[in-house]
Formats: C-alpha cells, structure tokens, sequence
C-alpha cells in the first residue's frame, strides 16, 4: 500500500514540477509577501521603502503588529489568497480530473491493483496540495515579515492554511465534480467560477435581505416608540387637566365641543394614526423576515465562502483593535453605505457574526463532502 | 466458477451500454495458460471491450469466470495482470524509466527489483538510450516500447496487449514478437488483440474470432481450418482448356459425375451468389462438391482443390490428368491463412461482410 501512495505522491510531486502556472502562482505569492515587506508604518505614517506615504494613520493610531495583521487579512487574505491565487489555483488544477480520465491514460492506471476510490482521493488531495504550498509560502513569509519587522511572532496567522484551503476545498470539489461530467477542463473550470460568482451574489443578497429586516425592524421600533410618546404626551395632558380641575371631554357627562380643536384632540388623532401604521410596519418586518429566512435556507445549502475567510479575522484580530483601527462611524459608511440609518449595519454585523462557527463549516463540509461524494461515486462506476 | 487451469475463463459476458447497446451478447473464452492467444475481430466486435472488463475499465453487464483462477477485478489477480492499452497515454513530464518505476510502483513492485526490473525493460524494449527522455518527445513507435515495458514491469503472469504493433517499424514488429515469443517460453500467457493477421499468425497457438459481440470461432489455427485444408493442382493451361481437361478426366477419376455442377459452370464463372471480387472461402463455398469417398472438391478456373491432407488420395486425380495431357504448373498442400478464417468468419453466407458488431437491440 506504501508502494503505491509514495509512488502517487511522487507523481503528484513531478506533475507540480511540471506545471508552469505552479511555479508562476508560487513566484507571484513570493512577491506579493515582498511588497508588503516594503511597507511599514512608524510615529510619521506609513512608509514604502524610502517614501512616506501619505495616509492619515501612524503607529501610534495602529500598533505595528496590527498594521502587518490588517495587511495580512484584509489585502493578503481576502484579496490575494481569496480571489487571485484562488483563481491561479483552480486554473492549475481544474485540469487534474479531465487529464486523469482522459482516454488512454486511465485504462493502465485501472488495470493495476489500486481501488478507484483510493485513486480518486489521492489526485483531489493533490490539487489541496497545490494550494497548501502557495499557503504555506504566503503565511510562512508573513510570520517572518510580522515577526521582523512587527517585532510580534504571530503563530496565529498560520490558521490561514487551514481556513484558506478549507475555503479552496469547496471550490476545488465543485470543479472535480464538474471534471468528470463534463471530461473539459474549460468547462468545469468556466462553471466552478460561475457557481462561485453565484455564492457572492447570495452572500450579497443574505447581507440585503438581513438590512431590509433590521430596517423594518428599525420602522417596527421607531413607530411603536412614536405611538408610545403620543400616549404618553396625551397621558401627560390629561393628569395635567385632572389636577387643574378641567372636564376632560370624551368622558362621562363632559360633551366635545362642536368643531374644538383642542390639544388632546389633536392628540388623538395623533395617536389613531400612528395605530394604523403599526400593522403595516408589522407586516413588512412579517415578508422581509421571511425572505430572511430563504435567503438564509439557500445559503445553509451552499458552502459559506467569505464566512469561512471572515472566521481568520475574527480569530486573528481582536474587536478593540478592530475598533481602533476603524472609527464607528467608518465601519457605517463602509457597508451598506447608502443606508441612510446608521443602526442598521451593526445589527447586520451581529447577525452575520451570531452565526456559529458550526453553521458556516458544517454546512459547508456537508456540501463538500455531498459533492465529492457523487463524484467518487461516478468515478467508481463509469466505464472508460 | 473459475477453474485454475485457464489463465482466462469466461463465460457468458453481457456488456450492454446505457442499455442498448450491446456490445458483447454472451462471450465465452478461454485461455489456457502458457499459451498465446489471439483475439480477432472487425472493428466495433467488442474486442477491446473485453480485454477492458479483464482489466475492471469497463464493468461487465454479467460476467462469470475470472483470471488467473480469481474473479475479474480481483486486485490479486490485478497485480500478476501486465496490460498494454490500445492508444495508450502516460504522464508527458515522466521520463520512459520513470513511466516504468511509476506503474511498477502502482503494480506493488518493490522499490529494489523495480530498480532492476526498469533496466532489463529497457534492454528488452531497446530503450535504454531513451530511458532519460520525456515521454512526451517519443515517436509513436516508441511510445509502444515503453508501454509493453511497463505492461511487463511486475513480471506478469498474463499480459493482455491491444494493439501491440500499433504504429510500430517492421523491425519494431519483429522485435514485439520475438518479446512476445520469449514470455512464451517463460511459460506466461499473453493475450493479443490486434488487427495484423500475419502477426497475429506468426505467433498465436490459439484465436478466438470475436463478431457483433459474440465467439464466432475459437480454438487452433489447426483446429479452425481443419475443413479447409487442402490439396491444390494448378493445370498450366488456359481455364476454358484446363476446365476441358477436368471434364474427361475428373469422372473417372474420383467419381464425379459428369453432369456435375462444378463441371458445366463457365470456367471462369463467378461464385452464384456472391460478387465475382470476393474472394475467400465463403464466397467460394457455392462451387464446392462432394466426392464419394467424402472430400470435398472444387474448381477455380485452372485449379483444382481437394479437401484431403492425404497425399495418397491425390495420386489417382493427378494421374489422371496426366492422362489426358495436362501440365501441372503446382501441386501441394495447403492451409487457409488467419485472413482466409477471419474473412469466412464476418462473411455472411450470402457474401456480405458483417460490420461493426455493437448491435442495437437483442438479436
């Protein structure tokens, strides 16, 4: 068994070697870490080698090691590893099913005394290993980088390898799925984005269906804040007549003057209308509630892509400094900026960060798992 | 139920694709061990469909019997399997020595005799100048070499090759068979599909002819072609003289009789019931006679051939004709080639060629 798992890893190995776009990935990755040790940030402002440039932060607003954190997650993470090495990846093996089935080539692989399961789960974790050395050579160079220049060792930053390729695995499932229905490289390849481009355009719409329920929750709360007031000015109005003595009209043997327009009257027209427009507040907050709730079920079904990167910066930087690196009303403006009411973006950020770390992977790994289950099941039964 | 003494034992194999298609329709098959056997067919016969079951590529709609006294997809039975695949394709960035440490790897070779083993592959290929070229820069011819390498690297007991000549130089052909000739004498068995009957001649004991995904025939060249074999007399006249010569002499001689069939048609009339082109036993059946004595006769415009292999019975016919004048250009046994059997076994009795055999529908 050994024989034969040290033989495919040697292949595995060879085939990496072989493939340009590897090597170009990992020259890219190597680079990227580079640049941003170039960056640094002292009492003045941040520098770029020799130069300051001119941002509004120092050391001062935001420690160095935040500084090479911040930079770590928010452009390392969610912008090089997440989007274009992910992109790089998956270009680099999209090809490894098709090749693997491909006509003359499979038959000797299957005529030798190795289970097409124990096959097909070897080259799946090759791809992962495609991305686990840009992993590792990315977050090795940044601890390095936080390390030297920060003056903080972060072992932390390490969790990127096994979130970022946990997040990669959900893709790369997808596309050996789509590898061997389709037997095209381009296709599965062309698909997989799409369907990724899909889960953005649902991680989107959960985070609009979460604002228009906290909005109407917001509608719900003002309207119901606002009738309160109105009794409770009407309230006021009328312990202010009782004590003065007044007959307060409306009530047993005082009759409402024709055509008076009093305070109170004024009062509970105030009052009547605003009661109508509860059950109007009510039902909307009923159907975006609901849409919520689709949206959320759609979402528990797909694999959760930028909750499984966001767990990295829940887990790499705490909430102080993520409050001092951010004012609050920054962190307003910067999602959903055109909302006009700034208490919505926080209950949408408690309600993404209620969800439990179980929700996010679980769902996730259970898709994965379906996935790359049918296309096991595919590889073990089809005739080549 | 597998029997120990066949290398291959099957019987009644189905493969019927997305349940139409039925590729093979009840195959029976059995290759003794030691031996080199022969698998015929047209295109679409279902040849290499089978030799893929064998090696668990395709799953066989019904299959009983096994390899190597195992069931098929045995992975035991896999290991001692060596398998060269028609239009085979290995890894481009391996090296030919690297192809065959790789696959004799996945056939659980030890790293040492994997060692030893790839070297004697590549003296026995005549590669071992190429051992440290990519595969991807080798001639088709090549290609070849190393893949019939790498089907021996686990020193099989049964080697399937399909299509072993494929794109191969005559001196690469050579070379195959006299590999192939050499695992026979190492008493392994080897199985080969291939389309080159003079090939496959040379160095098949047994065949088996696979038509429209059924055993047409099987068994020795002897065996298949014991009612075929023949004398020949070839008269050195013209057909309209020699077929003269044949009706005076012939009725006397071994009984035919004069107003026979054989001896009034034009003599250079076609096959009734077939085109005049088609040559080959088959078409030739339809101008054939029988003899008193139990032979079998038949005349093709200056030849005249008995189904004997005695030499004996031929005297009193070349006497004979002798007698009446005639000059023998050739006389002598003969004995139908692979191409003769193969053509009389996808020829239909009415002449026409059965082609590719994946019938559609239950036949």
């Amino acid at each position: 068994m050994w024989i034969q798992t040290w033989a495919l890893m040697l292949d595995a190995y060879r085939e990496l070697n072989a493939r340009k776009l590897f090597w170009i990935t990992l020259i890219l990755t190597g680079l990227v870490v580079l640049v941003c040790a170039t960056l640094g940030i002292d009492e003045n402002g941040v520098t770029f080698l020799w130069f300051d440039l001119p941002l509004p932060i120092n050391s001062t607003v935001v420690p160095v090691k935040v500084f090479y954190l911040s930079l770590f997650t928010g452009f390392g993470v969610s912008l090089w590893l997440t989007w274009i090495a992910t992109i790089l990846a998956l270009v680099g093996t999209a090809g490894i099913i098709p090749d693997l089935i491909a006509s003359g080539s499979i038959e000797t692989m299957l005529s030798k005394p190795i289970s097409r399961l124990r096959l097909f789960m070897t080259k799946y974790v090759f791809g992962l290993l495609f991305m686990a050395l840009q992993l590792l050579l990315f977050c090795g160079g940044f601890f390095m980088l936080i390390g030297v220049r920060g003056g903080s060792w972060q072992p932390g930053i390490f969790l990127a390898i096994p979130i970022v390729l946990l997040f990669f695995s959900y893709l790369f499932s997808v596309c050996v799925l789509l590898g061997m229905l389709t037997r095209s490289t381009v296709a599965s390849l062309l698909i997989t984005l799409l369907l990724w481009f899909g889960l953005f355009g649902i991680n989107l719409t959960d985070a609009l269906m979460i604002s228009a329920r906290a909005a109407a929750q917001l509608n719900l709360q003002d309207r119901q804040e606002s009738l309160d007031n109105e009794i409770g000015i009407a309230e006021r109005h009328l312990d202010l007549m009782r004590r003065d003595g007044e007959p307060i009209p409306g009530e047993a043997g005082v009759p409402l003057a024709a055509g008076a327009t009093n305070t109170l009257e004024s009062v509970n027209e105030r009052i009547q209308r605003r009661r109508e427009n509860i059950p109007e507040a009510e039902d909307r907050l009923e159907r975006a509630k609901k849409w919520e709730g689709r949206i959320f079920l759609i979402k528990t079904v797909f694999p959760k892509t930028s909750e499984t990167i966001g767990l990295l910066e829940r887990n790499l930087i705490s909430d102080e400094d993520l409050d001092r690196m951010m004012p609050e009303e920054e962190q307003d403006d910067k999602v959903l900026g055109t909302m006009a009411d700034k208490r919505i973006n926080p209950i949408v950020q408690d309600t993404i960060r209620s969800r439990s770390m179980t929700w996010i992977i679980g769902t996730s790994v259970v898709f994965e798992l379906v996935v790359l289950g049918a296309a096991a099941f595919i590889f073990a039964r089809r005739d080549f | 139920m597998t029997t120990v003494d066949y290398a291959i034992d099957l019987t009644d194999v189905h493969k019927t694709y997305r349940g139409k298609i039925k590729a093979l329709r009840g195959v029976t098959m059995r290759v003794h061990r030691g031996e080199v056997f022969g698998l015929l067919g047209p295109n679409g016969a279902g040849k290499s469909t089978l030799v893929k079951i064998l090696m668990t590529v395709i799953r066989a709609s019904r299959c009983q019997g096994g390899v190597l006294g195992r069931p098929v997809g045995d992975k035991e039975a896999l290991g001692r399997v060596g398998y060269l695949p028609e239009h085979h394709r290995f890894p481009p960035y391996l090296t030919g020595a690297q192809v065959l440490d790789f696959y004799g790897a996945l056939g659980k070779v030890p790293r040492e005799e994997r060692r030893r083993r790839t070297s004697e592959m590549l003296e026995l290929v005549d590669m071992k100048d190429w051992a440290k070229t990519k595969v991807g820069r080798y001639s088709k011819g090549m290609r070849q070499r190393i893949g019939i390498a790498q089907a021996l690297m686990n020193s099989p007991d049964l080697v399937l090759l399909d299509e072993p000549t494929d794109g191969v130089d005559p001196v690469g052909r050579r070379d195959i068979r006299n590999i192939v000739a050499r695992m026979r004498d190492e008493g392994k068995t080897v199985l080969i599909n291939s389309h080159l009957l003079s090939e496959l001649e040379m160095v098949c004991d047994r065949v088996s002819i696979l038509v429209q995904g059924q055993v047409r025939q099987q068994g020795t060249l002897d065996e298949l072609t014991a009612d075929q074999r023949h004398y020949a007399i070839e008269l050195a006249s013209d057909p309209a003289s020699a077929r003269e010569t044949f009706r005076a002499a012939l009725p006397g001689a071994v009984g035919l009789s004069e107003q026979s069939r054989l001896l009034m048609a034009p003599p250079d009339a076609p096959p009734e019931d077939g085109p005049a082109s088609r040559a080959g036993l088959a078409a030739r059946r339809h101008l054939r006679e029988e003899l008193p004595s139990g032979e079998w006769i038949e005349i093709e415009r200056s030849t005249i051939r008995v189904g004997t292999t005695d030499p004996n019975a031929m005297s009193p016919i070349i006497d004979a004709l002798r007698a009446h004048g005639a000059v023998i250009r050739s006389m002598g046994p003969h004995r139908p080639s692979l191409e003769d059997l193969f053509m009389a076994a996808v020829t239909t009795d009415d002449g026409h060629t059965l082609g590719p055999g994946a019938a559609e529908g239950s036949r």
